[in-house]
């Protein structure tokens, strides 16, 4: 019934349609810390992008960049100033 | 008065670059949507992909081939090899820039003993952690060493490792890496022998072809042009893929180093800065 | 293709350019220094994805990687029509690991900015100034 080229398509702009939410909810929110958990969740999401465009060099590094570094650069670099930003 | 506007002037001048740099970039998405580089997606790919594809792991014309069945791997090391060498730099310079300006003045190593005291976290965290963190040792020595053969590579190890470090970090305490040896006075030379170890594989063909032969600096396989000097591809089950397998490993080594040195430079408490600017 | 394909392929690339948009609009009229390289990441990984969108292959894909150490050269040549393009990969690997080490460069330089000055607000930092 459905194909499997339609398949990859829903699935690839559901996880971009997911990606955008994240991105929107990072950039207008005032605490900093959960901005950095939303900014992980969206490379979660892309990182599921690249899983379906059939790119697994890029799964790897990008999961562990995204997630794991970038995460913990920016909670150091919180707990070291300030953590809420006064718009 | 003038100060206020002159900022929001200024303010004003940001905002005109930034949207118009965003407009610049969906314009350039909207050029690929009505058609700008063939129609996408299409069925058939660009004909020096093709070639890519054809000659990575081509054994009946020896003279063009890249000795790896993975094709993304054979053009980050030997078909462009060159994009990496100074990928690779410019990561070292990056550490180097972030360690220059997060030192103490007169300090070489910092040891945070008897800074903090408490329970910790609570047991069950500490149980789980000690598995964690030797699988995903593990893991990531098999990302390296199979980096020609399977998914993975040198730099995809080094972050993973990384990661392994991160957890033992926050979990434990410093105080625990520090006892098991895991300073910045150790992880520097690793990264020297890493990015010094991916300099001599790429010159050593050139050196070679001071006697006499002709080759270049990055040489893989022998080609038509240069036909006397090789790598060895492998022996019987054992796959090297030329000099791939040594780059793959020293990359490890490099990129693993650096990270560590980062969250060890970042994880120092602010207590010791304000002791350490006051006393100045 | 048929028209509901057509429909999904053009709302992914809205998708993107909406990214793009938040992400400018977070760079530009966030004072916080933090949020800014935050939305500098979400630009980024925009682009990146943008380039891989462009090495696509619909239908029969697989991963352009060979199964085999001894292959035929029928094998080879199926493998050259139905592989996705690799020479995107191997570019965003690069922008991938030049990214990362912009952004950790610029929170060393952030920490040391709130240390000099106290504060991590651009509206005030630029008031300090002559």
């Amino acid at each position: 019934m459905i194909e499997l080229p339609l398949v990859t398509e829903l699935l690839l702009a559901f996880s971009l349609t997911l990606a955008l939410i994240f991105a929107y909810l990072t950039v207008m929110e005032r605490d900093l810390i959960r901005a950095v958990v939303f900014s992980a969740g969206q490379s979660i999401a892309f990182a599921y992008a690249y899983y379906l465009l059939f790119a697994p060099d890029i799964v790897l590094a990008y999961i562990a960049v995204g997630v794991g570094i970038y995460s913990m650069i920016l909670i150091f670099a919180i707990s070291k100033t300030e953590r809420y930003e006064k718009v | 008065m003038t100060a206020t506007k002159a900022l929001e002037e200024e303010r004003t001048h940001g905002a005109i670059i930034g949207v118009g740099i965003a407009i610049l970039l969906m314009l350039t998405i909207a050029a690929v949507i009505l058609g700008a580089t063939g129609y996408t997606p299409s069925e058939k790919i660009r004909p020096l992909a093709q070639f890519y594809l054809y000659y990575a792991m081509n054994i009946f014309k020896k003279e063009l081939w890249a000795a790896t069945p993975e094709a993304v791997n054979s053009m980050v090391w030997d078909y462009r090899g060159y994009d990496t060498l100074f990928e690779t730099s410019v990561f070292f310079l990056a550490v180097i820039g972030a360690v220059a300006v997060l030192r103490l003045p007169g300090v070489k190593d910092v040891s945070t003993k008897g800074i903090f005291s408490g329970r910790g976290l609570s047991l069950i965290v500490k149980v789980v952690t000690k598995f964690i963190v030797a699988f995903i040792l593990i893991v990531a020595i098999s990302i390296a060493i199979h980096g020609n053969l399977t998914p993975g590579g040198g730099f995809q190890a080094g972050a993973a490792v990384s990661i392994a470090t991160l957890v033992a970090l926050v979990a434990f305490s410093r105080i625990f890496l520090e006892e098991r040896h895991v300073t910045t006075k150790l992880m520097l030379p690793i990264r020297v022998i890493g990015v010094v170890g991916i300099g001599l594989v790429a010159l050593a063909p050139a050196i070679i072809a001071l006697t006499g032969t002709f080759a270049f600096a990055m040489q893989n396989q022998p080609k038509v042009w240069a036909p006397n000097f090789g790598f060895p591809p492998g022996f019987g089950d054992f796959w090297f893929s030329g000099n791939q397998f040594y780059y793959n490993f020293l990359e490890f080594l490099a990129v693993g180093a650096g990270f560590t040195v980062i969250y060890l430079m970042y994880s120092i408490p602010e207590l010791i800065y304000k002791e350490v600017l006051k006393k100045k | 293709m048929t028209t509901l394909s057509q429909v999904l392929w053009i709302y992914m690339y809205l998708t993107l350019i909406g990214l793009i948009a938040v992400a400018v609009y977070g760079i530009v009229r966030r004072p916080n220094l933090i949020k800014k390289i935050i939305a500098l990441s979400i630009l980024g990984d925009t682009a990146n994805t943008f380039i891989i969108f462009i090495g696509f292959r619909r239908g029969l894909a697989t991963v352009p990687i060979l199964p085999t150490l001894n292959p035929t050269l029928e094998q080879l040549i199926a493998f050259k029509n139905t592989a996705v393009d690799p020479l995107p990969q191997c570019l965003v690997l690069t922008a991938i690991v030049i990214n990362m080490s912009v952004t950790a460069f610029l929170t060393a330089l952030a920490i040391q900015l709130y240390r000099l000055y106290g504060t991590l607000d651009v509206r005030e930092t630029a008031k300090l100034k002559g």
